[in-house]
């Protein structure tokens, strides 16, 4: 023990959020790291949530929309992958198995939101601009971008929302999704042209790049959700 | 689905988005994607929807590719969770073994959950996760104490501040974070004042007979923990007042 107070600060923080860990682990793969999990090791899972949470927080936030439930979406979801790790298939591949419980808990989320009645998703300036994420992890435009995806994504409705993060964004094919959501394929379809079809006057400004910003906003103002 | 968006004579009327949308998905019965078909071929605006359409399903893709950093603090919230529920597995393990491992510590458990052995309550409360270590300094074998009741304010001078702190760390592979939400978010706003602003540890603690708040915060290295004592914390909405600092190097990190 020592009372060296001045130094405090003096070598930057520690390289992450629980400190040094026991060396080794950071460079194992996952499926070490979950075995490891499995066999009773009280620190890998935690590297591994450490090592996926950002790719799982924006599954969560772009299909959830609020900070909020998106946080108790990923709780709920990497306290379900720790308890049931050892129903993990170690022919997959790690991350698809959490993401597949991430988009799960996701989705309880808003079958749970659905049933206590249509709440549009409220606006909340300031924390919007905090979802883009610590200013200095990204560029500019890529904060920019990222948000303007995430307001775009909660103006829609959020089967039509589901259906494009899954498909769209996350790259399942229709019948994973279908699967996922538990509708027919056809179905996913559709909310993915409609979904598409809400975001473009949305999302129009990202186009003008390419040309694209003449176009009469008006047809697409004017279609409104029928499925 | 309605033929209520084309149009009748190909110029008259364009093409609203939603039937571009599902023409690009193939969800247009034959005919009607036909006429849809020739339609944006005809006409520059809906070509553009179209291909705006299109382009619109690849960026949502390259977009969909980037993570998205999560916000600090939903990171803490979250790494203490995982913690909780790993020092919960080691202990509900211990359990059943508490009569062995009192008679042969060392045979019946393995080295890990000799490790989380100490820790004998936990329970995620609000914000924070409280981790309830038991002094086992004292204790026979193994340390365990069974009895040592959760919200326990274990009295100490200055002087053993740091030991006990480092006691309690070195017993647990996370943040300890200790008392009501109240003091731990006495403990976070003074925190956010400090170089290292994540928690380590909180325990509320009678030092010198005062009421006090043992807050631990990252010192100059990862092993180092910069420990404030401060009153103030154990009421709601207090202001703390720190009146010892020390810090402490954790053998174990
Ligand atoms: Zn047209």
């Amino acid at each position: 023990m020592t009372s060296d107070i001045t130094r405090i600060g003096a070598g930057g923080p520690p390289a992450d959020g629980l400190g040094a860990r026991p060396a080794g682990y950071e460079t194992m793969d996952d499926h070490e790291l979950l075995r490891l999990h499995v066999a009773g090791n009280p620190d890998t899972f935690g590297i591994l949530v450490k090592r996926h949470r950002d790719r799982m927080w924006a599954v969560a936030i772009r299909t959830l929309g609020e900070p909020e439930e998106a946080a108790d979406a990923l709780q709920e979801a990497f306290i379900s992958a720790f308890r049931r790790a050892d129903s993990f298939r170690g022919d997959a591949k790690v991350t698809t198995w959490l993401h597949r419980i991430v988009v799960n808990a996701c989705l309880d989320r808003i079958r749970r939101r659905q049933v206590r009645a249509a709440d549009p998703l409220p606006e909340d300036e300031d924390r919007a601009a905090e979802l883009a994420g610590p200013a200095k992890d990204d560029p500019a435009e890529v904060r920019e971008r990222r948000l303007d995806v995430l307001n775009a994504l909660k103006q829609i409705n959020s089967d039509q929302r589901s259906a494009l993060v899954l498909v769209d964004m996350e790259g399942y094919s229709i019948e994973e999704a279908a699967a996922i959501l538990g509708c027919a394929p056809g179905t996913v379809k559709s909310r993915c042209a409609r979904g598409r079809a809400r975001l473009l006057p949305l999302l129009r400004h990202w186009q003008t790049t390419r040309g694209g910003s003449d176009v009469p906003a008006k047809t697409a103002a004017e279609s409104v959700g029928t499925e | 689905m309605t033929d209520s968006g084309l149009p009748t004579s190909e110029h008259l009327e364009h093409l609203d988005t939603d039937t571009i949308a599902d023409l690009i998905e193939n969800l247009l019965p034959a005919p009607e994607a036909h006429r849809a078909r020739e339609h944006v071929k005809a006409c520059p605006d809906c070509q553009q929807t179209y291909d705006a359409l299109v382009q619109l399903t690849e960026d949502l893709a390259d977009e969909g590719r980037a993570d998205i950093p999560m916000p600090t603090d939903i990171a803490e919230h979250l790494d203490a969770v995982i913690v909780s529920e790993s020092v919960l597995r080691s202990s509900t393990v211990g359990v059943h073994s508490l009569v062995q491992l009192r008679e042969e510590p060392r045979r019946h458990l393995p080295k890990l959950v000799l490790a989380a052995a100490g820790v004998i309550v936990i329970a995620a409360v609000g914000v924070g996760v409280v981790v309830s270590t038991a002094d086992h300094s004292n204790e026979g074998a193994a340390g365990i104490n069974p009895t040592l009741p959760a919200g326990e304010v274990p009295s100490m001078t200055t002087d053993q501040v740091g030991p006990n702190a480092q006691k309690w760390l070195e017993n647990s592979n996370g943040p300890v974070l200790h008392g009501s939400s109240d003091e731990i978010q006495c403990a976070r706003v003074f925190a956010a004042g400090r170089p290292g602003s994540e928690l380590r540890l909180v325990q509320p603690a009678k030092v010198d007979g005062k009421r006090a708040t043992v807050i631990g915060l990252p010192g100059g290295s990862p092993q180092d923990i910069q420990l404030s004592v401060v009153t103030g914390c154990s009421g709601s909405g207090g202001v703390a007042t720190p009146f010892y600092d020390t810090t402490v190097t954790l053998r174990n990190r």
